[in-house]
Formats: C-alpha cells, sequence, structure tokens
C-alpha cells in the first residue's frame, strides 16, 4: 500500500437483502483513496454510487470483501467513532437536524465526537464564516434556510471535527451552478490547504471535471 | 452532558409531541392517583376495623365431639358423669396457647358462684325450706288372692307408713346465689366497652387487682348499698370460707329489648363484677370451688387462624374443647369495603393498561416521526445507545412533568373522595372514644384510662389534608407507575432505535 493511502476498498461486492441472488448492486470494486486529493465517483443513476458511500461511511457492513482505513478493516472498529471522528458525510438532502438553529447542529456533531479543549461556538462560526455562510443565520432555524445554505451547514457540520476523509454524496445536486462552483472550490481547498481526502460522488461532468481522480461506476 | 442538553431542546421545541403524551400521562396519572388513595383509604378502613373488631380466638366446648362420646354411654348417669370429667381449662394452659407468635394480646375471664352472708340476692322466685310427711296407709280386706305368693290370708290388717321428707331448697343458693366475674383487663370487659353495661356511680377500679366490685343499680338498691361499702362473699359449699370486697361502682344493663316482661329484674341483676386476682385468692382458699375459665387470645392477623387452632390443638387441648373465632364476623363487616377495593384494583389496572398501550402506541407513531432525526444522529455517529438514552431521558422528563401534575389533581381531589368513603367510620369511631370512657365510669380522658388500655380502641381521623390520603405508600407507587410508564414508552423507542438501520432511513427520505 502506497504511503498515502487513507482508505482502500479491496474487492467489494455488495448485494441488498431483498435482490435476486446472484443480483449484485456492487461486484468486486477495488479503489483506493489518498489524502490530499479530490475524487468524482462517476456513474448513471442506479449504478450504486450511494450503495458504495455507505460501505465506506460505515453505514453498513456486510459485504463481500474489506475496506481499510489507515490499514484497519472497517469489520473490525468501532463505526460509532469512525464516522464521528474520522470521516465527515454530506448528504444530497443536507440531513440537518430541524429542531436546532444552523449553529447548533454544527456543534451537536462536535459534541458527539467528543472535542475537549476547544470553544465550539467560536469554531463553529468561523467554520460557518469558511464556507461563506453569514454569521447572521447562525441561530436560525434549518428549515428557514435555502438549500445552498443548507448544504454549506452540512459541510461545515462535516468539517467541525476535523477528519480526514470527505464523503459527499451529489452536494450539489439541488443547487444552482454558481453554488456548486463555489463549493467545489472549498473541496479543492480542502484537499489542497487541509490535506483532506474529499470523495464526491456526482454525475454532473462539471464537477468530475474539476478533481483529480475521476472513478466511473458502471451497472455491475 | 451533551445529551441532556439534547433531551431538553427536543422536548422545548417539539412542544406538540410532548404535550400529546403529557395529557396521557397526566390522565393516566391522575386516575391512578385517586384509586391508589381510594384503595389507601380503603385499607385503613380495613385495617382499623379488623382493629376495633380484633381478630380473636376463644376455646369452646366442641359439642360434636361431646354428643359422639355420649352415644357410647350407656345410661344417662354415665353421659352426666363423663360431662363432668371434663376438666376444664386452666390459667395453665391458657398461658401456654398464649405464648404463641401468633397471639398479640390475651385476656380472660373468671366466672365463679358465690353466696353472701351480707348480700340479699334479687329473685322473683320463692325461696322455701319445707318438709313434708306423708303417712300412706294400706288396709287389705279380707278375702282370697289365688295367686299371690306371700299373701296374707284371712281379714289380717297390716300398716305400713311410709314417712318421705322434701325439702324445697333455694337451688340456687346451693350453687352460689351470685355469679362473681372477674376479668383481667379492660379488653376483656366487652359488655362495658359495647355499652351493654354503664357504669352509674364510681367506676370499674382500674389496677384488676385490688379487691373492689362493681354490682347492679338493682342489687345495690334492694341492699341499700352505695359506692364504698363492703360486701362479704361465702361460697356455696362451705360458709365459714368467706371473702370481703369494697364496692368501687355501680352498674346499670342497658337491655333494650323490652319483651322480657316476664322477669322482675334484669338477666344480669345478680353479676358481681370484679377482677381476675380477686377469684384467683378466692379460688385459693377451697379446693371445693371451681371457676369456670374463658379465655380470648387476640390474633396477630386474620391469615393465622388456622395456624393458630393447630399449634393450640399440637399443645395438647382437650378433644373435647376447640379453637372458635370471630373471623366471619370481621369478614362481613368489611365486605362492602373489600368490594370498593376489588372494583379500585380493577380500575387501577384497566388503567394501567389501556394507559399503557395508548402510550405505547403514540411513542411507536412518534418514534415513526422521528425517524429521520434518529437516521441522521446514528450517521454523524452518535452511538445507539446514546440515542436512547437521549430520547429516554425526554420521556422521562415529560412523564416526570405529567405524574406531578396528574398526581397532584388527583391527589387533591381524592382527598374528597376518601372523605366522603370514610364518613361513616369517622363518626362512629369518634363517639366510640368518648362513650367507652364514660361506660367505664369515672377516668374521663385521663392518662391511665380506659382509652389508652384498649387495643382495639381507634379514632379513624377526618382527613383534611392530602396527607392523609396520599401517604408515602401511594407516593412510592405513584412513582413506580411513573417508572412504569416511562420504561413503557421507551421501549417503543428502544425497540425501534433498535431495528432502523440509518441507511435506510435516509434511503427513504431522499
Ligand atoms: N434498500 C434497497 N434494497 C434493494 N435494492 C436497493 C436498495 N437501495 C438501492 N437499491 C438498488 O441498488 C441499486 C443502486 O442504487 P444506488 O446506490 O442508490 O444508486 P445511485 O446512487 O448510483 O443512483 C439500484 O438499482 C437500486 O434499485
Ligand atoms: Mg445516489
Amino acid at each position: 500500500m502506497k504511503k498515502n493511502v487513507i482508505l482502500k476498498i479491496d474487492n467489494v461486492s455488495y448485494r441488498y437483502k431483498d435482490a435476486k441472488k446472484d443480483e449484485y448492486t456492487l461486484k468486486n470494486v477495488n479503489y483506493e483513496f489518498e489524502l490530499g486529493k479530490t475524487y468524482a465517483i462517476k456513474g448513471k443513476s442506479g449504478t450504486g454510487k450511494t450503495t458504495l458511500l455507505s460501505l465506506i461511511s460505515g453505514l453498513e457492513n456486510k459485504y463481500e470483501g474489506n475496506i481499510f482505513y489507515k490499514n484497519e478493516n472497517l469489520k473490525k472498529i468501532n463505526l460509532d467513532k469512525y464516522r464521528n471522528t474520522y470521516i465527515g458525510i454530506i448528504f444530497q438532502s443536507y440531513n440537518l437536524l430541524p429542531h436546532l438553529t444552523a449553529l447548533e447542529n454544527i456543534m451537536l456533531s462536535m459534541d458527539i465526537s467528543n472535542l475537549k479543549g476547544i470553544n465550539k461556538k467560536e469554531k463553529a462560526l468561523s467554520l460557518m464564516e469558511s464556507v461563506g455562510l453569514d454569521k447572521s443565520l447562525a441561530n436560525r432555524r434549518v428549515l428557514k434556510l435555502s438549500g445552498g445554505e443548507q448544504q454549506r451547514i452540512a459541510i461545515a457540520r462535516s468539517l467541525s471535527y476535523n477528519p480526514d476523509i470527505i464523503l459527499a454524496d451529489e452536494p450539489t445536486g439541488n443547487l444552482d451552478k454558481e453554488t456548486e462552483d463555489e463549493i467545489m472550490k472549498i473541496f479543492e481547498n480542502l484537499a489542497k490547504k487541509e490535506n483532506k481526502c474529499v470523495i464526491i460522488v456526482t454525475h454532473s461532468k462539471n464537477v468530475s471535471d474539476n478533481v483529480d481522480v475521476v472513478y466511473e461506476m458502471k451497472k455491475s | 452532558m451533551y445529551i441532556f442538553k439534547n433531551s431538553f431542546k427536543s422536548i422545548s421545541r417539539n412542544k406538540g409531541r410532548n404535550i400529546l403524551i403529557g395529557i396521557i400521562i397526566i390522565v393516566i396519572s391522575c386516575a391512578c392517583a385517586v384509586t391508589l388513595s381510594i384503595l389507601n383509604a380503603a385499607n385503613k378502613i380495613v385495617s382499623s376495623y379488623e382493629e376495633k373488631y380484633q381478630i380473636k380466638a376463644s376455646i369452646g366446648m366442641n359439642r360434636e365431639k361431646l354428643v359422639e362420646s355420649f352415644k357410647e354411654s350407656s345410661s344417662g348417669e354415665d353421659m352426666i358423669n363423663s360431662f363432668n370429667n371434663i376438666e376444664s381449662v386452666t390459667k395453665e394452659e391458657i398461658e401456654k396457647y398464649a405464648d404463641s407468635k401468633y397471639v398479640s394480646s390475651y385476656y380472660y375471664t373468671y366466672t365463679l358462684n358465690m353466696n353472701s352472708s351480707n348480700l340479699k340476692e334479687a329473685t322473683d322466685s320463692l325461696v322455701k325450706e319445707t318438709t313434708t310427711t306423708t303417712t300412706r296407709t294400706e288396709t287389705f280386706g279380707g278375702g282370697n288372692y289365688p295367686g299371690r305368693p306371700d299373701g296374707n290370708y284371712g281379714g289380717k290388717r297390716s300398716t305400713t307408713t311410709t314417712k318421705k321428707t322434701e325439702e324445697i331448697k333455694n337451688l340456687k343458693a346451693e350453687n352460689g346465689a351470685f355469679k362473681l366475674i372477674g376479668y383481667n383487663s379492660y379488653e376483656a370487659m366487652t359488655d362495658f366497652i359495647n355499652g351493654s353495661y354503664t357504669i352509674t356511680s364510681g367506676e370499674v377500679s382500674s389496677d384488676f387487682e385490688s379487691n373492689t366490685c362493681v354490682i347492679s343499680e338493682e342489687l345495690a338498691s334492694l341492699n341499700n348499698i352505695e359506692v364504698g361499702d363492703t360486701i362479704t362473699l361465702t361460697s356455696p359449699k362451705d360458709s365459714k370460707i368467706t371473702y370481703e370486697l369494697t364496692v368501687s361502682g355501680i352498674y346499670k344493663e342497658n337491655t333494650e329489648d323490652s319483651d322480657d316482661m316476664t322477669n322482675m329484674f334484669s338477666a344480669s341483676v345478680n353479676d358481681i363484677i370484679t377482677n381476675s386476682n380477686v377469684i384467683e385468692s378466692i379460688l385459693a382458699l377451697s379446693d371445693d370451688l371451681n371457676a369456670e375459665l374463658n379465655p380470648t387470645f387476640i390474633l396477630t392477623s386474620s391469615d393465622v387462624v388456622d395456624k393458630f387452632s393447630e399449634e393450640v390443638t399440637g399443645k395438647g387441648l382437650s378433644e373435647y374443647y376447640q379453637v372458635t373465632n370471630n373471623l366471619s364476623e370481621v369478614e362481613s363487616a368489611t365486605e362492602s369495603i373489600n368490594n370498593v377495593k376489588t372494583f379500585a384494583t380493577t380500575f387501577l389496572i384497566i388503567t394501567l393498561i389501556i394507559g399503557g398501550v395508548v402510550l405505547f402506541v403514540i411513542n411507536m407513531i412518534n418514534i415513526r416521526e422521528r425517524k429521520y432525526e434518529i437516521g441522521v444522529l446514528r450517521t454523524i455517529g452518535m452511538s445507539k445507545f446514546k440515542v436512547i438514552s437521549e430520547f429516554v431521558i425526554e420521556l422521562l422528563v415529560v412523564t416526570i412533568f405529567g405524574l406531578i401534575i396528574g398526581a397532584g389533581i388527583g391527589s387533591l381531589s381524592s382527598v374528597k373522595i376518601a372523605n366522603s368513603l370514610l364518613e361513616n367510620e369517622i363518626q362512629n369511631s369518634t363517639s366510640n372514644v368518648e362513650k367507652i370512657n364514660s361506660n367505664f365510669g369515672g377516668h374521663m380522658f385521663g392518662e391511665g384510662g380506659p382509652q389508652n388500655k384498649i387495643n382495639g380502641l381507634v379514632t379513624i381521623e377526618k382527613a383534611d389534608s392530602i396527607n392523609a390520603v396520599v401517604d408515602i405508600k401511594v407516593l412510592g407507587e405513584l412513582l413506580l407507575i411513573g417508572v412504569g410508564l416511562t420504561f413503557i414508552s421507551s421501549l417503543a423507542s428502544m425497540i425501534s432505535i433498535q431495528r432502523f438501520s440509518p441507511l435506510e432511513i435516509l434511503r427513504e427520505r431522499s
């Protein structure tokens, strides 16, 4: 394994429980991801991109083959800790908690990952600024924010505990081109300036054109 | 911990949902508080009944056994003999039986028939002592009586004189004209407790040792006796054996039925009431005197009646005696209250079952609505345990609030309910204590007065505050119900959170 490889997908096959016997959603997938690079996982709808992301993020672990994070097999580690410390997940539908404010959503992730010795509120506010959000939105319930604003908060939340890997499932799918460009800029900066591994699932050519590596998924 | 912070935020920002659960809890706990305090009040009544009508066991003749053994006797004389040979229960025996973990206290009553040298008994039957001499003369006239083996023939005259002395003595006097009744405690004096007898002057001496007695009003006026006078008792078997008692009080028998017009005096007119110590002293004077001894054992609870009977039989009670009890009496007195208890218990169970089911379903629906929240929390790395904890804390807080409000409302209204339920008991018991004190004469509310010495005498206080019906026990039970309701509510979320896969939840949404 090369030195910079942070995540390795080793011959992974996956079949949904209710699918027919030989109907695999993922078949023998082998990918490697390094720190400091941006990746795009491309493919038509229904090719299993979201499914793969679920496996990488440890939301599902009944698959064939192995996934390694820093040489550690995901099947053998505490996936709660893995999710709240080492990877940040950004969903197409943002997945923010509607009864909390923007700031509270970000701070909750910091609480869950058990961060200590920092001023969480200050850090959350500075993260909001870094993803292009005005501080005046901090105490607003997320439901009263626009899609682009919610997506930025989701990004800020995923960065709040400083994970190595950022996973984003069609993060710009619901956004206009201008906002998409801005968000892509943020991802690029994360990889280049903060040495993160950024993995973006997308079917947007605009996105795949702006990443370091593109993995193309086909129907198995 | 941030979990608490989150729980409180979640409660305050999802008021609608929590108000619904809160109302259900309020209704359940209000119903439970009322039912529990009714149960509590009913239990108090039952135990006060049990105290008032203590579970008592006494020793009586086993008539079945007697009849059985009399059948074997050939003649009437045998029968009487065998009856007389049955030894009466002794004080030693009673003490032996009373030494039992089932007995909380005991008392006994002696009955001894005595005569008196300076006291005339009240009686409406004539007393006569006559000697009758009957002379019968039989004359056999002349003539032949054939077939008579030893007949006299030929006009011989013979005279047979039969002298028969008939003495009609006062049978009562032979047995003792006065019934001396010796009690060993106030408790034994049931006639005074229930008001059949009341003291009209003087008092019942409280020491149960002194040579004092209480006599009937009628006997006192017949013999011109006042409190402080002395009477002399004599043995019916031997008039040389005497015993002196000072009259400390005069009692009146309160017979309610005026139907009994055939007797001049009341039935108890010749009863002289004294203490067991006096009787024992008299018995010590002569071996010929025999007193009847009736024990009463106050048992610790109604559950031990059979065990006590077995124990007494095991300790050697004669087969001609049996242990009797007043269980059926007490049970019939508490029957209506027990019906209230059964109803309240049923109501409580139904409330809890329906409430529990409703709560469970509401929470299931709630969790369905909160699936998304669970999915998000799990995806950003919150462990199942912490998610469950957060939800349980939320429910616990809502339940405690509902419980406090519901129990508060229920408790306040239960004071009224319990009071109306207890009304009769309260009235009866308060006037009882006053009456009983005066029944014994003197000692009105004094320190050593009867009200402090009679175990069964209890006053039921009117419940004028919540404390009276909602005590620690009810609060504890309510708390237990609260824990149970929280558990049921939480169970719904625990099952759901355990089962939900965040992946599926989030996919469902998008
Ligand atoms: N819970 C599920 N059970 C069975 N099949 C599923 C389930 N979720 C997704 N699939 C199937 O798996 C395939 C891949 O889905 P997905 O990973 O969402 O594709 P993509 O994200 O590339 O559009 C699809 O054919 C879809 O029907
Ligand atoms: Mg997808």
